[in-house]
């Protein structure tokens, strides 16, 4: 079976800095594929190169086997999108929103919309005028999700919505999977792309910096520990753990960077009384570091 | 199914032609009823008119040439130049324009700068198909507004004896539609090659501004002259249709010009990059 996306040497340019260069990676059908970046980094510019919205300086996307130019109305017909930004058409309700799209569509299964939107407890009755920033998410989501396609393109999904709601769309994501379809999500937190994607590709400023399995990224991953012990701790504590490095003692608290597993560490402080732990998330920026050791100036 | 109440039938939002009319309903109404009551209003005020013709006519003749330009080969003692005056030199050209303008400029500038196109694109519909409806209701709107005119003028001018020949009437009103399908297909096609509303606005509407003074001053100013065939103005109202009948070659150049700038626009939108 071939690739649900295959991206070769796709180059936006833009003139200014903004755009993607020489990207190229595969996304396999039926994997949740995550494209984690920080705002401004070329993800929405891939998205829209993927749907045909603007078209590569250089480079081919592949979409469901298809040139994303040539072919944009059958990857349409077999692609759910979920813009990043932009809005939905103020003056309907989001039911009407749902209708229009689903016409324009040729019709979708209204049993489905109707289960998403009691899913995602959105009230398809309100104006989209009158609601919130959530809420239209949730409507945006429903017509991504309503016709079942093959392959979920989701800007930013999460974007917006309360944890009960996120916990509701992972749900969604996981059903996908099951059913054999693929997900590609793009995402500036990490926790949210580890949480839910097989594969993670990760971008800066326009470039590919690795595309990796979740589990091996886990495996690297650099995490800040905090520990406050009952007592001050010695400063050589956690001198034979492996991935330890910049510790800092600090009265009764230590910190730390772990790269992998913290199993070693965890055990070293288990000796003494620990009053308290904390795990920094890794932001982006940390994660960046573990790939390049320095400040990421090294090229994809 | 508890939520089948909630996801509506929606007839007017099968396709995008009925959605972009179903969107302009109210707004449709408010003009349609403006028109309708000016029309009523100045049918109303044609029996006075009529008496005082004469001073009218002569109140014309020392008029400076530019404004005997303006308001064309006038004669109030006939019902035909009455409604000339009246009707078709500033309110109903100046009304489907500022319509088709609006509308053409909504069109495609609209929705991408209210954020909207990027999903109604993400359908399975080509670009140039969502185009040919969003053209053809900006047709069906200004049509509906020039057949509200004609019906408004028939319906309400034999209450105040103001009778006119309808060969001649109706010419005039296809030229008023095809002027305001002028004015609206420009805004739409810079619109879409631009993605912007107000420049869209602000090209169309300077352009209607300009070719107006192009084709009121050309009589009398002599180097202005020869650019008249350059006005659509010139097209709308020249040999006085209203009397003569309709100049078909005229009402083509009108209609060429339109579908030109349509055209323009469905090869622009292929090539555009939309904005997010």
């Amino acid at each position: 079976m071939s690739d649900a996306i295959a991206v070769e040497g796709l180059t936006k340019s833009y003139g200014s800095t903004r755009g993607v260069i020489d990207l190229t990676f595969s996304v396999g059908p039926g994997e949740v594929f995550g494209y984690l970046g920080p705002n401004g980094a070329g993800k929405t510019t891939t998205i829209r190169t993927l749907l045909d919205f603007i078209r590569p300086t250089r480079g081919t996307a592949t979409v469901l086997g298809r040139d994303s130019r040539r072919d944009s109305v059958e990857i349409h017909r077999r692609t759910g999108y979920l813009p990043g930004e932009g809005s939905l058409y103020e003056r309907l309700t989001g039911g009407e929103y749902l209708r229009y799209l689903a016409e324009l569509r040729g019709g979708v299964d209204w049993r489905v919309a109707a289960g998403l939107a009691e899913r995602l407890d959105c009230d398809l009755s309100v104006k989209i005028r009158g609601l919130s920033h959530g809420n239209r998410q949730k409507v945006a989501l429903i017509q991504a999700f309503m016709h079942r396609p093959e392959l979920l393109v989701l800007d930013e999904p999460t974007q917006g919505l309360d944890p009960l709601v996120q916990q509701e769309f992972h749900a969604m994501v996981e059903e996908v999977r099951r059913e054999g379809r693929t997900v590609f999500l793009s995402s500036h937190v990490m926790p949210e792309v580890e949480r839910l994607c097989d594969r993670i590709a990760i971008i800066r400023e326009g470039r590919l910096v690795a595309v990796e399995e979740v589990g091996d990224l886990r495996e690297r991953q650099v995490r800040m520990l905090e520990i406050r012990f009952a007592e001050p701790p010695r400063p050589d504590l956690f001198d034979g753990s492996p991935g330890v490095s910049d510790v800092a003692v600090n009265g009764d608290t230590i910190r730390i960077r772990v790269a992998g597993s913290i199993d070693g560490v965890v055990k070293a402080a288990a000796r003494f009384e620990v009053v308290d732990l904390m795990s920094h998330e890794p932001s982006l920026e940390d994660i960046f570091l573990t790939y390049y050791g320095k400040e990421g100036d090294r090229g994809a | 199914m508890a939520h089948e109440a909630t996801i509506p039938r929606g007839a007017m939002l099968r396709t995008v032609f009925s959605k972009t009319l179903r969107d302009q309903r109210k707004a449709l109404a408010w003009w349609a009823a403006g028109f309708a009551g000016a029309i009523l209003l100045y049918s109303s005020f044609w029996p006075s008119v009529r008496e005082n013709a004469e001073q009218f006519n002569e109140y014309l003749r020392k008029l400076p040439d530019f404004l005997k330009n303006l308001l064309g080969q006038i004669d109030y003692t006939t019902p035909e130049g009455y409604l000339q005056s009246e009707l078709f030199v500033f309110l109903a050209p100046t009304l489907l324009i500022v319509y088709g303008i609006g509308a053409g400029a909504r069109a495609v500038a609209g929705e991408e700068e209210a954020g909207s196109l990027d999903l109604l694109l993400s359908v399975p519909i080509r670009r140039r198909r969502v185009l040919v409806d969003k053209f053809a209701a900006m047709l069906g709107a200004i049509f509906l507004l020039t057949t509200v005119m004609w019906i408004s003028v028939v319906a309400f001018g034999p209450l105040f004896d103001l009778r006119v020949g309808l060969g001649g009437f109706t010419a005039m009103s296809l030229n008023t539609f095809l002027l305001g399908m002028v004015f609206g297909s420009l805004a739409l096609a810079v619109g879409t090659a631009t993605g912007r509303r107000s420049v869209a606005i602000g090209v169309a509407s300077g352009l209607a501004v300009a070719t107006f003074i192009v084709n009121t001053l050309g009589p009398s100013v002599d180097w202005l002259d020869p650019f008249r065939l350059l006005s659509p103005f010139y097209y709308y109202a020249d040999g006085n249709p209203i009397l003569n009948g309709l100049d078909p070659v005229h009402a083509l150049v009108l209609a060429g010009v339109s579908v030109a700038a349509f055209v323009y626009a469905l090869w622009a939108f292929e090539r555009r990059e939309l904005t997010a």
